[in-house]
């Protein structure tokens, strides 16, 4: 099992998709700030002020992010990123949930606001953790041995 | 070394190289919003507001008319009243969603006013609007859980309007009841 995980396709494969995923949701609320920053105001988070500050950086932020995964550039910069993106989301949904709000995720764009959506946004990010957490390990320098090698 | 000398050569590294992305992020953040047909303001409106911002200048730029008398609708019509009433054609039936879904597929005779765009789309409507302001108009969005329709008929109650009601199933019940559908493409 971790032979296959740390097979160099099985590595590309999961910074193609999360990468993917992450410049595919960027984009979706890159196009729609407005909407996105209601969706954040739905969190009960951040005070109004930083709404629309956030509504405007996040967006381009995982795009970048998801490219240079994608493309391999600085790419365990950009999974350290990514990681402290999700461990930022899982604890506004986390906080959402306990508190039963209606969180409508904004992870994709504007989605419906029900408990079960979060419980599954929530699910979401644990996995995403996951897979970054494992290409954070495969990113880490190598060993003066292998580096010798 | 180590895997935790490793790891934590690796953090040092990406939190300082963090700092740089961020800074750029911000930088490029900013500037293509300067570059949006229309830049996002960086104080925040709700909903609420933004549409009762809508209202307020429709109403400083668009003169009344006179009103004539129809039927009262009830506060919120159900799937088989709506049916009814759709049939029937007596009325507009007005689509709150975003313009995107209404394209995609709407309830046959529907016109769209969106919620978040509702300054831009009232103005495409006003001719058959203005013409009567207590003429039935009935309002839906996507589900029974969407706010839209209402905030959408608080405002058209708001310029004037005194027949409006909601279709409070909305798309959802529509489709799921496997009703004729509409599309613009």
């Amino acid at each position: 099992m971790k032979r296959a995980l740390s097979h160099p396709h099985m590595l590309l494969a999961l910074r193609l998709v999360i990468g993917g995923l992450f410049v595919y949701a960027g984009g979706l609320k890159f196009l729609h700030p407005v909407a996105f920053a209601d969706s954040i105001a739905t969190y009960q988070l951040l005070p109004e002020a930083l709404l629309h500050p956030v509504a405007l950086l996040l967006p381009p932020l995982e795009i970048i992010a998801g490219a240079m995964l994608i493309s391999g550039y600085r790419k365990r910069l950009a999974t350290f990123t990514l990681v402290l993106l999700c461990l930022v989301f899982l604890v506004a949904l986390g906080q959402g949930w306990a508190r039963g709000l209606e969180i409508d995720c904004g992870c994709f764009g504007s989605e419906s606001s029900s408990e079960q959506a979060a419980l599954w946004a929530i699910g979401r990010d644990i996995l995403f953790l996951l897979g970054l957490g494992w290409l954070y390990w495969k990113f880490l320098p190598p060993t003066p041995a292998a580096s010798h090698a | 070394m180590k895997a935790p000398a490793r790891l934590q050569t690796a953090l040092t590294e990406d939190l300082a190289g963090l700092w740089l992305l961020l800074t750029a992020t911000v930088v490029l953040a900013f500037t293509a919003n300067l570059l949006r047909d229309e830049p996002v303001s960086l104080t925040y409106q709700s909903k609420e507001q933004r549409l009762a911002g809508s209202v307020a200048t429709l109403q400083e730029d668009l003169s009344l008319s006179v009103s004539q008398g129809s039927t009262p609708l009830p506060e919120a019509l159900d799937l088989e009243a709506f049916r009814q009433f759709v049939q029937a054609g007596q009325g507009l039936i007005l689509d709150a969603r975003p313009a995107i879904f209404h394209q995609l597929g709407h309830v046959p005779g529907a016109r769209s006013l969106p919620r978040d765009d509702f300054e831009n789309a009232y103005r495409l409507l006003r001719a058959n609007l203005d013409q009567n302001k207590s003429q039935p108009l009935v309002i839906y969005c996507s589900s029974a859980s969407c706010e839209d329709s209402h905030l959408v008929a608080d405002a058209l109650r708001d310029l004037g309007f005194s027949n409006v009601t909601i279709f409070t199933g909305g798309w959802a019940a529509w489709t799921r009841a496997g009703l004729p559908e509409e599309s613009d493409s």
